[in-house]
């Protein structure tokens, strides 16, 4: 009797342990993706559009502000919070890829080498650490000169400006005629990330605009180099000329679009995607009466940034399987499906993001899609104008943070440029000891 | 064995798996804080995490913005505890008055507190913007300014507009601790002095301000360590700006150690507010509980 209650009991137990085999082998792979906040609703319909082509492979979704997320990221790899594939930029690249939370992706997928080719130069730079590859392009982008054309007609001119003396003079006037009471903002609180993009925006947008010598050395902090003439324009029309709106140093992006939007603002440097939601029919008050220009200044150079989906280290180590939904993913996402860009494609068609897929460019729909908010060609003409942010290191991120907090104690009038300038370089060369 | 080593041993197995969960929760995380502190740990160096004794802190305190942080988060706490405590009593006085609406007014009282850090911050964020802020645009309204305020972006009102929103939202927790103070107070004790000839300002230093001494023992030590602390509110309303001046030193702790990834500053950084809110409390506990307070 024990014994056949033993048989029954064995066999209860290899059954339940087969059933469980069988439910762990037939269930998907799951993936965990963090984002920051833009555009989620696209977000979830790609990824239902990637499940329906994957049926073994489930995504879960996490998405965190922009301005903080590299934050949140850190807390979550340090805390080993499950993530296996992500946004990046490349801000943080070298910092993710040292610390290694992130892995280079020719490691694992020798095929990525193949997209290459197809890729903008700055944007392979931005997602490249020691010479690997780290990612597949969410959007490349430029930042842009956006003006009002609406509001530079009322002032009297006919043109856009072309050097940073050509703004000071248009904005005066725009002031003088009560036409808007601060012509200019910024984003500029002290932790977005987009601020040193744009400050490096108006640097290279000058004649010799290296922040850096070859030995990772600032050269900004001299009272000849490009960054202190920005810094100096800058302080001018904080303080001076106040043709810059004061609350620039408590501003994001998304509330400059607004202000920009509601005819607040006559002149912005902002992140090109901006002008396709500023020109949306009834998005905004102003919608239709901005444009482009390129950067002013004597090069009209700008900065162009990439922001990426990297594979993480903890994905890495779940095994094969996980790391081939995750090669799965980022090739739905950045690459191609069906011989095109499919999801880079829509971005640019939907939301007008800029792409480090340069094919592209040569896509009717793509080109007349930029043309109904923008201008192709002179989107063509700035991309080529723009270069990848200089000596991004492991702690490029950290003093950046500090630069935007220097610049905005000489904008306070609490240091003078060079000063602020000086603190920052001397930041630079105690993180790179 | 005897009864009593019997009882020892229960007392200790009883009290041991209340000393472990503590141990794993507090001493654990605390001692690797400070073992943390004494190695250089930067993140994106992973593979050397040398001892280098108490550079860190040597380091910390020699940076220009550690006296600056500690600048900003006294002003802060000297402001947050004296406005929570002292408007905390006085609302506590006005929900105490018998009214038809009275028990509305303390579940309403409560609101605030009951509201996410994080929500409340992004709230008072908005009423402030200086471009479509609520705030202005009362005062536009009102006459009393004739354009909008930057509050966010200049340095000094930054500040003060952290520390409103943290009052508002510290306010109910201790105006409900004084309410339950005040109502521990015997009515007769009220009838005595105002049969004595004790007038209301009389009343409220001899009898009301001694007898809510403890709580508001209570509330200062608290609101102090709330106020130290402080950090969502102006990481959500500032960011630490503009150009530093919200940078309280519980934010220098977070900027040390997710931005700049130097956990081993961070941690010593986190050691020395540890040590310096033990120094505050023992002052407090130590002037506030003196016997001469009560006595007088």
């Amino acid at each position: 009797m024990i014994r056949r209650y033993f048989a029954l009991a064995s066999g209860l137990l290899a059954l339940t342990l087969v059933v469980c085999a069988v439910a762990v082998a037939a269930a998907p792979t799951q993936l965990t993706f963090t984002v920051w906040s833009y555009s989620n609703d696209v977000v979830q319909d790609n990824i239902q559009k990637f499940q329906a082509r994957n049926p073994g492979i489930t995504v879960a979704l996490s998405d965190f502000d922009w301005g903080k997320f590299t934050d949140v990221m850190t807390a979550r790899f340090v805390g080993k919070t499950s993530t296996d594939v992500s946004y990046s930029s490349d801000h943080w690249l070298q910092q993710w890829a040292a610390a290694n939370w992130i892995v280079p992706l020719d490691d694992y997928f020798p095929q990525v080498a193949a997209y290459k080719p197809d890729f903008a130069p700055y944007a392979i730079e931005g997602m490249t650490y020691n010479g690997k590859l780290y990612g597949l392009p969410y959007y490349a982008d430029t930042e842009i000169f956006i003006y009002n054309e609406d509001l530079l007609k009322r002032a009297g001119f006919s043109t856009p400006p072309v050097t940073w003396d050509d703004v000071t003079k248009m904005a005066v006037a725009m002031k003088q005629k009560k036409i808007v009471e601060y012509p200019l903002m910024f984003q500029f609180q002290d932790i977005t990330p987009d601020y040193i993009e744009i400050f490096l925006s108006m640097v290279y947008s000058h004649k010799n605009p290296s922040m850096f010598d070859k030995t990772l050395t600032p050269t900004y902090d001299s009272e000849s180099s490009a960054a202190h003439k920005v810094a100096r324009w800058l302080v001018d029309g904080f303080r001076t000329t106040k043709i810059i709106n004061p609350a620039s140093l408590e501003t994001t992006e998304i509330p400059l679009v607004k202000a920009m939007g509601a005819g607040q603002v006559a002149f912005a440097v902002l992140p090109k995607y901006n002008l396709a939601d500023l020109n949306t029919p009834g998005a905004h008050a102003q919608a239709g009466k901005f444009k482009m220009a390129l950067m002013p200044g004597e090069t009209h150079g700008t900065v162009g940034y990439v922001r990426f989906y990297a594979m993480t280290k903890m994905a890495a180590d779940r095994g094969k399987e996980v790391r081939d939904a995750s090669w799965k993913f980022l090739d739905y996402f950045g690459g191609k499906t069906g011989g095109e860009f499919t999801v880079v494609k829509r971005w640019a068609l939907e939301k007008g993001l800029g792409f480090a897929q340069l094919p592209l460019y040569k896509d009717p729909q793509v080109r007349a899609a930029i043309n109904k908010w923008g201008n192709v060609t002179l989107e063509e003409q700035q991309a080529k104008l723009a270069r990848a942010k200089e000596a991004l290191t492991p702690f490029w991120g950290s003093w950046s943070l500090e630069f935007q907090k220097e610049m905005n104690k000489a904008l306070l009038g609490q240091e003078t440029p060079l000063q602020a300038l000086q603190a920052s370089a001397a930041k630079w060369k105690e993180m790179k000891k | 064995m005897s009864w009593k080593a019997r009882e020892t041993r229960y007392a200790y197995a009883t009290v041991l798996p209340v000393v472990v969960l503590v141990a794993l929760f507090t001493v654990y995380p605390v001692g690797y804080a400070v073992s943390t502190s004494l190695r250089e740990v930067v993140l994106y160096r992973p593979a050397s995490t040398p001892f280098v004794g108490f550079k860190n802190y040597l380091d910390i305190v020699r940076g220009d913005f550690f006296a600056t942080a500690w600048g900003h988060t006294l002003t802060f706490t000297l402001f947050a505890v004296a406005l929570a405590t002292i408007l905390g009593f006085g609302v506590a006085h006005l929900l105490r008055v018998r009214s038809r609406i009275a028990s509305f007014l303390n579940a309403a009282v409560l609101l605030p507190w009951a509201i996410p850090t994080v929500i409340s911050g992004i709230l008072w964020a908005w009423i402030f913007n200086s471009t479509y802020g609520a705030f202005n645009g009362a005062l536009y309204s009102l006459g009393l300014i004739s354009s909008y305020i930057p509050w966010l972006s200049r340095p000094t009102s930054a500040l003060f507009c952290v520390l409103f929103a943290h009052i508002w939202k510290e306010l109910p927790l201790t105006s409900i601790l004084y309410v339950a103070a005040l109502q521990a107070i015997p009515d007769e004790l009220y009838d005595a002095a105002r049969a004595d000839g004790a007038g209301v300002l009389a009343t409220l230093r001899r009898i009301t301000i001694p007898l809510v001494l403890p709580t508001t023992l209570i509330v200062v030590i608290y609101e102090s360590m709330v106020a130290i602390v402080t950090f969502d509110l102006l990481y959500v309303m500032t960011g630490g700006g503009p150009a530093g001046a919200t940078s309280l030193i519980s934010y220098y702790i977070y900027n040390r150690m997710f931005t700049s990834y130097n956990f081993g500053q961070g941690a010593a950084l986190a050691v020395i507010l540890a040590l310096s809110l033990i120094v505050f409390i023992l002052v407090y506990l130590r002037v506030l509980s003196s016997e001469d307070v009560y006595r007088e």
